[in-house]
């Protein structure tokens, strides 16, 4: 048995240092692909291709965060080999790059479809639309704040706000299919406008992802444990089916 | 832990006035491995030692509570039974040094004076197997134990320990003298041995009880804070202390 009196806690070390500065990092990221978005969005929606090109070109950016993250991130585990909360909140912040990245890439998709075309006037779809871009940003920003702030309770409220994405989504979908109805000539801009309204519903589930992979940094828990997943059905089953 | 091989109830050891174990319930199960983690001065070393009534050796010491082995109170046993049926291996190589291989490994045997000389050699033989030792000494028994580099000494020791057939294997901080490559060897033969044997491990080295150990038990200031299987103390413990102290933020 050692002499050495036993010892204390104490205030934290470096390693607090460290995952504090990889999640201003990651919101760094995500703030890079949430405009990435917002831009692809809104060369979309106006035809804008010069401001489409300048989505695509910074996906090179978005590239290089998600390298830095990770390799920061994995200089991280072999230094310090952490254990619990440490080691959940590094594996959670390698996830979490990813979700961002798949963010980022959704806008790029959006900027990549982009035509000269302008868009049917359908003031019910464009403002389904609309409020879906204003949704998901305030959702991504939501997580990104989440994890940042280390608060496992807003990152909860973002499963109940992606309901209302997943709503506004089946709503769209809904008005597109009526609108292929009336005017079967604007079918290659509704299909684009299909893709976006999709793109939007997937960036706010990437967001409920960096939830979940902060609740269970802070808390250990897996989705499991606190929301249990509510049994799926098809579509067309549902009361709120798109016709 | 269901199917405790040995088991501590209400245990308290004594240095003097000074209580370095506080009324700890601990189970360790047939068959695993058992880590105990905690910073210096915790009482990892002495609630091993009190498993095979080592800690009594010390003057001006007591225990309190109950040990059980097969749900036998081993306080109230034969020391020298109990210390051939829970076998220990210390932080520090410790071969006889005057001794050779062949003989550090045989001596418990020959003291005993129950066996026959071929009965001698194939215990030497099976336990410096099982210490994963035999190949590299098969051709040199006779050389002296000092011969050996650190980390044989100490698998020496582990076989010098298994010639005596322990049901239980305490190791106290058994790698901590030892480099990487020897170290790696004891973690793989501590795999090896839980198949016969129950394993209670102490150690600094919260890596390797995440590497070896099926339950690990975290001890502060003599208390048990917390214990459960490894892989969930390590990833998500449920005390803050834990969480403090396998994070390093003392220790």
């Amino acid at each position: 048995m050692s002499g050495d009196s036993p010892a204390t806690p104490e205030e934290p070390r470096g390693a607090d240092t460290e995952l504090r500065r990889l999640k201003v990092r990651a919101k760094e990221m995500g703030q890079w692909a949430l405009q990435m978005v917002h831009d692809g969005w809104e060369a979309f929606r106006t035809g804008n291709l010069v401001g489409a090109q300048n989505v695509l070109d910074s996906d090179t950016r978005l590239d290089r965060f998600d390298e830095e993250i990770e390799h920061e991130i994995i200089t991280f585990l072999v230094l310090r080999q952490p254990a619990a909360g440490d080691l959940r909140t590094a594996a959670a912040l390698l996830k979490i790059s990813t979700h961002l990245d798949r963010i980022g890439r959704l806008g790029f998709d959006m900027a990549r479809i982009t035509t000269l075309e302008v868009l049917p006037d359908v003031p019910e779809l464009s403002s389904v639309l609309r409020s879906m871009d204003l949704t998901v940003e305030s959702i991504v920003q939501q997580s990104l704040d989440a994890l940042v702030e280390d608060q496992p309770a807003l990152a909860l409220g973002l499963f109940v706000r992606d309901d209302e994405v997943d709503r506004m989504h089946r709503e769209a979908m809904r008005l597109i299919v009526r609108e292929l109805a009336r005017d079967p000539n604007s079918a290659r801009h509704l299909s684009n406008e299909l893709l976006v309204a999709r793109h939007f519903e997937r960036i706010a589930d990437n967001a409920c992802k960096i939830g979940e992979k902060t609740i269970y940094a802070v808390t250990g828990q897996r989705r499991s444990e606190y929301l249990p997943r509510h049994p799926y059905t098809p579509y067309v089953l549902e009361k709120s089916a798109p016709e | 832990m269901a199917n405790g091989k040995m088991r501590v109830e209400h245990l308290s050891a004594y240095y003097g006035n000074r209580r370095a174990i506080e009324d700890i319930s601990l189970e360790f199960p047939k068959n695993e491995v058992s880590a105990i983690i905690g910073p210096s001065g915790c009482g990892k070393s002495t609630l091993v030692r009190c498993l095979n009534r080592l800690h009594e050796t010390l003057p001006r010491t007591r225990v309190e509570g109950r040990i059980l082995l097969d749900g036998e109170d081993i306080l109230e046993l034969d020391p020298i039974g109990v210390r051939r049926r829970v076998g220990m291996v210390f932080q520090r190589p410790n071969p006889f040094v005057t001794m050779s291989i062949y003989d550090n490994v045989s001596v418990s045997l020959r003291f005993n004076g129950r066996h026959s000389r071929e009965e001698i050699d194939r215990a030497v033989i099976r336990s410096l197997q099982q210490a994963a030792l035999w190949d590299e000494v098969k051709d040199r028994v006779d050389a002296p134990a000092m011969s050996l580099s650190g980390g044989q000494q100490q698998r020496l020791c582990i076989a010098r320990a298994l010639a005596a057939e322990p049901e239980v294997l305490l190791m106290d901080e058994p790698c901590s003298a030892l480099d990487p490559v020897a170290t790696a060897k004891i973690e793989s033969l501590v795999a090896e041995l839980k198949s016969e044997y129950t394993l209670v491990i102490v150690t600094h080295n919260m890596q390797q009880a995440g590497r070896v150990a099926d339950n690990t038990a975290f001890l502060y200031l003599g208390k048990l804070v917390e214990v459960g299987p490894t892989e969930e103390l390590f990833e998500r413990p449920k005390e803050r202390l834990t969480e403090q102290y396998i994070t390093g933020r003392f220790g």
